[in-house]
């Protein structure tokens, strides 16, 4: 239904390595040989995984450099507990394994007017930034990253930034007592910079909030959380167009559940930010439950729409205009 | 002939304070002063710290009212910079505007052409449509840019001009951003001497 997923490009794990003891690295490469396609960084894929139960699809971003497309790299952090796909990757992928994935997709992609980039990472939200310095390095803008973990052991990728760029990068860990002052730092940024924030939920509400009590307009603003769907209660779903009934369970997301089905439904993020999924609600007999940052408020209580990557429903029955 | 309905002609509105910023440079050209003095007005009301943070350039004009001008010198701004000509305060706007932080918002008040030059400094500090406010008072008189030769002929009233290269542009309403200007295309291209008739029609 969608063009960006209609093909996946079928790859192969040719290095794993282990770089904290919750993150694993993967260097993926075309079984076809030649290269992969192009992207710019922030581009995040999705790696389809078969498992024995049932398909897992999660989004990676991309943090190899945009100029050597033979590879792609992603860090995968184990998630307790997990839903089935980071511990997939953790536990079921070898170097040899096989794995699907989407084209890329870039939703986080840099501001190409901005005279300054701020770059905000916490904890595993380094890695769209990882890509994204190949193609600051390129530029003469000036640029700065922000990298938080909570101790050095859990700083995936700490030392290799430092020796890299050590004038445009400070580190913080929380073992130390040491946080990003994210109220100053903001404050003090010249006219026409943009910042950006990946990493857990309350950081970046907390540089949301921020920015925005400083006066920084929400076009200056660019974040990326991928939400994990969150789990429920099972009810049923109703497609109307398709005529097909589905069972989504507690663990399970709608989106999941409709793929399962056989039903090829919009996606590209899958953590409820991109509103490519957004599907109508045609009737409910409970309540619908938003978790995504996409739709307004007001559309939120309509109960007219939906974004199934990450919403659900408590309900007996949910039918959907799909 | 001026083919309307193109929509990078610009909209201006009447400025309203944005008291979401934290700073706010004001710009205005001779009969600016009148929507500028308003402004100023609205936002001591609405903020009356803010004109703290408030800083204003503006462009001396003989011909405008003297009065609206010495309404807003009364406000207790930050900033006053006054100016007999165009080019000294877009260098002045321009090094103010290297030193400015993000939260600033940016209010012009003027003659559309003198806006222009404005903007298209906003436009290079990358100032987004939320940041930047703009009220249109005074001559609707055109920087047109002829296409053909490159050259911009400043204060253009007539819908068809005549260009130092020698050619007769029509003034159309697509504007560039970037050039602070619109577009003369050649008019008599098809039949040389051709032309319409000539119009004041930018008052």
């Amino acid at each position: 239904m969608s063009a960006a997923h209609a093909d996946t490009i079928p790859v192969r794990v040719v290095a794993i390595e282990q770089v904290t003891p919750q993150i694993r690295h993967f260097t993926l490469e075309p079984i076809a040989g030649g290269d992969l396609p192009a992207f710019s960084g922030g581009s995040h894929i999705i790696v389809v995984m078969r498992g024995a139960q049932r398909d897992y699809r999660n989004p990676y971003s991309l943090m190899s450099s945009p100029n050597e497309l033979g590879n792609y790299q992603i860090s995968v952090l184990r998630v307790d507990p997990s839903r089935g796909g980071s511990a997939f990757m953790h536990d079921q992928v070898r170097v040899g394994s096989e794995l699907e994935i989407a084209h890329p997709v870039n939703l986080f992609a840099l501001a190409k007017l901005a005279r300054k980039h701020l770059l905000l990472a916490g904890g595993i939200g380094i890695t769209p930034f990882m890509a994204q310095l190949h193609d600051l390095r390129a530029t003469n803008v000036p640029y700065e990253l922000h990298y938080a973990t909570r101790s050095p052991a859990h700083g995936a990728y700490c030392e290799l930034l430092a020796s890299v760029e050590p004038r445009r990068i400070r580190l913080y860990h929380d073992s130390n007592r040491h946080f990003i002052d994210f109220e100053s730092l903001l404050a003090g940024q010249p006219l026409g910079t943009h910042v950006y924030v990946c990493g857990p939920a309350g950081m970046i509400t907390r540089v949301l909030d921020t920015a925005r009590a400083l006066g920084w307009p929400d076009s200056h603003v660019h974040y990326e959380k991928f939400a994990a769907p969150p789990t429920g209660d099972a009810f049923d779903a109703y497609l109307q167009q398709s005529g097909i009934e589905v069972h989504v369970q507690g663990d399970q997301s709608l989106l999941e559940a409709i793929e399962a089905a056989g039903v090829d439904a919009p996606y590209l993020c899958r953590g409820g930010v991109c509103g490519f999924c957004r599907t109508e609600v045609v009737a409910v007999d409970g309540e619908l439950l938003h978790n995504d940052h996409f739709l307004s408020a007001d559309e939120k209580a309509s109960g007219k729409l939906i974004m199934p990557c990450v919403s659900r429903a408590h309900c007996r029955k949910l039918v959907l205009n799909l | 002939m001026l083919i309307t309905g193109i929509r990078s002609k610009p909209v201006y509105a009447p400025l309203q304070p944005d008291l979401s910023g934290r700073y706010h440079i004001m710009v205005g050209h001779g009969v600016g002063a009148a929507p500028l003095a308003r402004l100023l007005g609205d936002l001591a009301t609405a903020a009356p710290t803010a004109l703290e943070r408030t800083r204003v350039w503006y462009v001396n004009d003989p011909a405008a009212p003297q009065s609206n001008a010495e309404a807003f010198r009364a406000a207790k701004v930050a900033q006053l910079r006054t100016f007999g000509g165009v080019d000294p305060l877009l260098a002045d706007l321009t090094a103010a505007m290297d030193q400015a932080l993000m939260g600033t918002r940016l209010y012009v008040a003027g003659p559309e052409s003198f806006m222009g030059l404005v903007m298209r400094i906003a436009h290079e500090f990358n100032l987004a449509g939320d940041e930047v406010r703009a009220e249109e008072c005074g001559t609707l008189a055109r920087r047109v840019h002829c296409i053909h030769c490159r050259a911009t002929i400043e204060n253009v009233r007539t819908n068809i001009v005549e260009c130092g290269c020698g050619r007769w542009l029509v003034v159309r309403d697509h504007y560039s951003r970037r050039l602070a200007a619109y577009m003369g295309v050649m008019v008599d291209a098809e039949v040389p001497g051709e032309r319409p008739e000539i119009k004041e029609v930018f008052l």
